[in-house]
């Protein structure tokens, strides 16, 4: 209808501004109209964060006008369960949203006895997440501190920018008063990462611009000047406090080892080790309970209707995930399903049977609060080693399956076929759903010099979210786990290199060309995760983003991980 | 809330005055924006971040414009900076922090508070990041964005001290100086509560000696306990109702407070009379189909009957919102009047208060 096109009266002044995926539109003149293709999205509304066809704009406006009507007819608890026990998926596509929302207000006629209410709406067992272990709610208001003066600092001396590295993918920007945090929930691609700048001290700058100059250096071959700078780093870092000292100690570090080719403690030697320090970042931080919480939502929501459950964790470690979720099942209405968990971790040193032994402590777990529980360990030195009959799997008739993995993916990304590997073995699993835990960041560029730009910037912040942290104990111990990670980074190559993370969008490019589609989070697993952040450091400082359908973690504006959930895509 | 009767009417007429999609953005708020309050004065804030479209900030010019974003650890306040991109391309993703934007040109710098009614949206909302570059764009001005605490969680003053904050801030900026004297050109701007909240801090500027070169208020948020003919003509038909302004006094003014409390009517029964101070020019602007604007004018008038420069931007057929998009000619007459009045300084005398009206 003619109605539905959009006249322009004046030139279009910076229509496709950030965030939009379409092009620039053309200039148009007063006087024309502007036939929109009926396929396209309105590109103003587009700018602006919602997808609305142009061919259904007067509909959309319709559902709107429905809504409002029924809004002002209802009484008053009519509409606020609009707002309390419906999920909300996907706000941006306007179309959909509405009509769930008219779904809901006005559920089909056709409903049989049993169930007349949307599927989508939840009923608030969820809130039995908080009954359990390590998610109880901690009595009183979490210790808060400000967070402390970030030095990425200005350079007085004639060295006052950063030069831009040689990729256009990647840039630096010369803070001054201020220091570096990335943040934001990251919807455009790495040619624009965004960033966060922090008061700080003025020695800071010279040395990060020491950091990066010897990166370069590194990256140049020009080991005696790399060497020099180092040295250098040593006493600049000593000068600073706080999160900036011990990141520029932690990457100074990794240089000097890459420097001197001196190989770093090796990843695969001491288990209980990484695992001990895990769980005190699991204590200091909500970087992994938010992890867990999140893919624990995706799965339970997967897991609707289903009397028989399996979860296949890649990343088993000490099982920390599971008690949250086998209580929540415990709960759900209609009773528990029979649960079977197959945890997947690397060899122990000492060649116990860890993998077994906190099978048997949820076995405990299960006993008591009546559910139903199998569970099988496997030992493996990488995921690629994995073949799915291995698994023992159920036709799908009779089990659902649910494949979960925190933090592991990207270590096969290093390794030629890896991944492809795994998938291959997730898509013979036919799972419900393949929940995906990553680092937000790009450390897999195939430039040194980016790889440690970007790894900077990123530890840089993780570091500074944790200076909030109570603990003194828990917090050293968790700067240790993070500080291995950037010793993998920074001074390993091939093979060795395992710490290869890479940001939503180029996961879910992979996904996407693997056989995987989107599996939405919804308005509940956010409201769940938002709730749990308040939780640590009064919440101050983190956030929980939203992006196509994923949840990320971030430090104020920059996103630090990202929970996708995945499902086989339909095939033919 | 209206009847069903009289919604249809008003939908209808409120549909033909906006573009069609204009019409969408601006009810989809309004909608979303219901289902977000509750009646007992709480805000359901976890479903408000989700619903809210926010975007990233872009240290890589896009469109002519960079962002970042910017934490001051000590007062936690989060603000966005919008840049004209570097016309050399080699300068692109970096920052001279240590420069001024320019020795010789004069660059105004534009602390710009969202709206809102005090309770909605952030610096980093899709529809204020895109207005934001706008700014930088069509009018060649910096934009600082300012990400202050919202009610109902953080009542007044929360949102004026952070304003306030954001000043001194911006003021202490070598890389926001420019003009042959090397300083900071500042003007406070604002929509909706930003508005309200650009006034407030322009005050304490003026009575702590604090240069602003201007303010510029955007259908700004002010009330007062009396129930003047704007509202009760408009009530309900044109996306806002008096109901909802009620609700976001309510949940902004300290508990036991009326719409009387200064901060929401500044020239009223309680008002601080800015006779004899230096208080800064104004442009303000005023949507025709606001209900607000009896507020609006009296503002204008408070302010003209006290000496001070106030130019004032009637847009008659204008609605709430009409900023938003680009589509509409009340969008292009605002951006013109915007920087005809951020790019007088070197114009020594203004005349005082030569308002502007646009029938449109």
């Amino acid at each position: 209808m003619k109605r539905d096109l959009h006249q322009f009266q004046g030139p279009n002044h910076g229509t496709s501004i950030a965030g939009s995926s379409t092009s620039s539109p053309a200039v148009f003149g007063k006087d024309k109209m502007m036939m929109v293709k009926e396929e396209e999205d309105d590109e103003l509304l587009g700018v602006l964060g919602y997808k609305v066809r142009s061919s259904e704009m007067a509909e959309v406006a319709l559902k709107l006008e429905q809504l409002e009507t029924m809004m002002g007819n209802a009484q008053e608890d009519g509409l606020a369960h609009l707002a309390t026990d419906t999920v909300h998926y996907n706000p941006a596509e306007l179309y959909s949203w509405l009509d769930n929302m008219l779904t809901e207000l006005n559920p089909p006629a056709a409903t049989t006895g049993s169930n007349a209410l949307n599927p989508e709406i939840n009923n608030n067992n969820n809130n039995s997440f908080f009954t359990g272990g390590d998610l109880k709610a901690i009595p009183g208001n979490a210790v808060c501190r400000r967070s402390n003066q970030f030095a990425f600092a200005v350079d007085s001396s004639s060295n006052k920018r950063l030069k831009p590295s040689s990729s256009p993918d990647s840039m630096v920007t010369s803070p001054s008063p201020a220091g570096v945090i990335g943040t934001t929930v990251t919807t455009v691609t790495e040619s624009t990462r965004p960033l966060i700048l922090v008061d700080s001290q003025d020695n800071g700058v010279r040395l990060v611009h020491a950091l990066m100059a010897c990166a370069e250096a590194v990256q140049s071959s020009n080991l005696t000047l790399a060497e020099a700078l180092v040295k250098q780093i040593g006493f600049l870092a000593v000068s600073q406090a706080g999160a900036m000292r011990k990141v520029a100690t932690y990457f100074a570090e990794a240089l000097a080892r890459r420097i001197y080719r001196l190989s770093p403690p090796q990843t695969q030697i001491d288990h209980s080790l990484s695992d001990t320090l895990q769980m005190h970042f699991y204590e200091t931080c909500p970087y992994l309970k938010f992890a867990h919480f999140t893919a624990n939502q995706a799965i339970l929501e997967a897991f609707e209707g289903k009397k028989r459950v399996h979860v296949i964790d890649f990343s088993m470690n000490q099982g920390l995930q599971w008690p949250a979720l086998m209580q929540a099942l415990a709960l759900r209405e209609g009773g528990p399903p029979s649960f079977r968990l197959t945890g997947i971790g690397p060899p122990a040193a000492d060649n116990s049977d860890h993998l077994h032994e906190v099978g048997c402590k949820l076995a405990q777990l299960a006993e008591a609060i009546h559910v139903e529980f199998e569970y099988r360990g496997f030992v493996a030195n990488s995921l690629a080693d994995l073949d799915a009959s291995m698994l023992e799997l159920r036709p799908s008739e009779t089990e659902a399956v649910a494949v979960n993995s925190v933090f592991e993916l990207h270590k096969l990304l290093g390794r030629t076929g890896g991944i492809e590997k795994v998938f291959g073995v997730v898509k013979q699993i036919k799972p419900v759903i393949f929940t995906v835990v990553e680092q937000e960041s790009n450390h897999n560029g195939p430039v040194f010099l980016d790889r440690f730009t970007e790894s900077l910037h990123y530890y840089s912040t993780l570091f500074d979210s944790l200076e909030g942290a109570p603990s003194s104990q828990d917090k050293v111990m968790s700067e240790v786990y993070l500080g291995k990670q950037i010793c993998n980074l920074v001074a390993c190559e091939g093979p060795d290199r395992v710490e290869r993370h890479e940001t939503l969008s180029q996961w879910s490019n992979r996904f996407g060309s693997s056989g995987f589609a989107p599996a939405h989070l919804g308005s509940n697993a956010f409201k769940q995760a938002s709730t749990l952040l308040a939780l640590f450091n009064g919440g101050e400082g983190y956030r929980v983003e939203k992006n196509n359908g994923c949840l990320m973690l971030s430090w104020h504006t920059r996103p630090l991980i990202t929970t996708s959930a995945w499902k086989l895509s339909a095939v033919h | 809330m209206t009847m069903a009767g009289g919604n249809e009417v008003n939908l209808n007429e409120c549909k033909r005055i906006v573009p069609l999609n204009t019409w969408v953005l601006i009810s989809n708020f309004k909608l979303a924006y219901t289902l977000l309050r509750r009646p007992d004065g709480s805000f359901n804030r976890h479903l408000a971040e989700f619903l809210d479209r926010k975007v990233p900030s872009n240290s890589f010019p896009l469109d002519g414009v960079f962002s970042f974003d910017h934490l001051d650890s000590t007062t936690n306040l989060l603000t966005r900076i919008y840049l004209p991109a570097p016309l050399d391309p080699s300068r692109h993703g970096t920052v001279d922090l240590t420069e001024p934007l320019s020795t010789t040109e004069i660059v105004p710098v534009l602390i710009f508070f969202h709206g809102g009614s005090f309770t909605h949206s952030s610096a980093n909302s899709a529809i204020y990041d895109t207005f934001c570059r706008r700014l930088v764009t069509i009018c060649g001005v910096v934009v600082v964005s300012v990400d202050y605490r919202r009610s109902p969680e953080h009542r007044y003053p929360c949102a004026y001290d952070d304003g306030w904050n954001a000043l001194k801030w911006v003021k202490s900026r070598i890389w926001l100086r420019s003009g042959k004297d090397s300083s900071v050109y500042v003007y406070l701007a604002g929509d909706s509560s930003g508005g309200n909240i650009a006034h407030n801090v322009a005050v304490r500027a003026t009575n702590e000696g604090v240069k602003v070169l201007g303010n510029i208020l955007l259908h700004p948020m002010f009330g007062g306990v009396e129930r003047t003919q704007s509202e009760k003509r408009l009530d309900g038909k044109y996306f806002v109702t008096v109901q909802d302004r009620d609700w976001y006094w309510r949940a902004y003014l300290p508990e036991g407070e009326d719409r009387d409390h200064p901060a929401c009517n500044p020239f009223g029964p309680r008002g601080q009379s800015l006779e004899g101070v230096n208080f800064p020019k104004s442009l303000v602007v005023v949507a025709g189909l606001d209900l607000v604007q009896d507020w609006q004018l009296a503002y204008v008038d408070g302010l003209k009957k006290t000496g001070h420069d106030v130019n004032l931007l009637y847009l008659k057929q204008a609605t709430i919102g009409f900023y938003f998009l680009p589509n509409n000619d009340h969008f292009h007459c605002l951006m013109d009047e915007l920087k005809k009045f951020v790019h007088s300084i070197e114009e020594c005398s203004q005349s005082k208060s030569s308002p502007i009206l646009l029938s449109l």
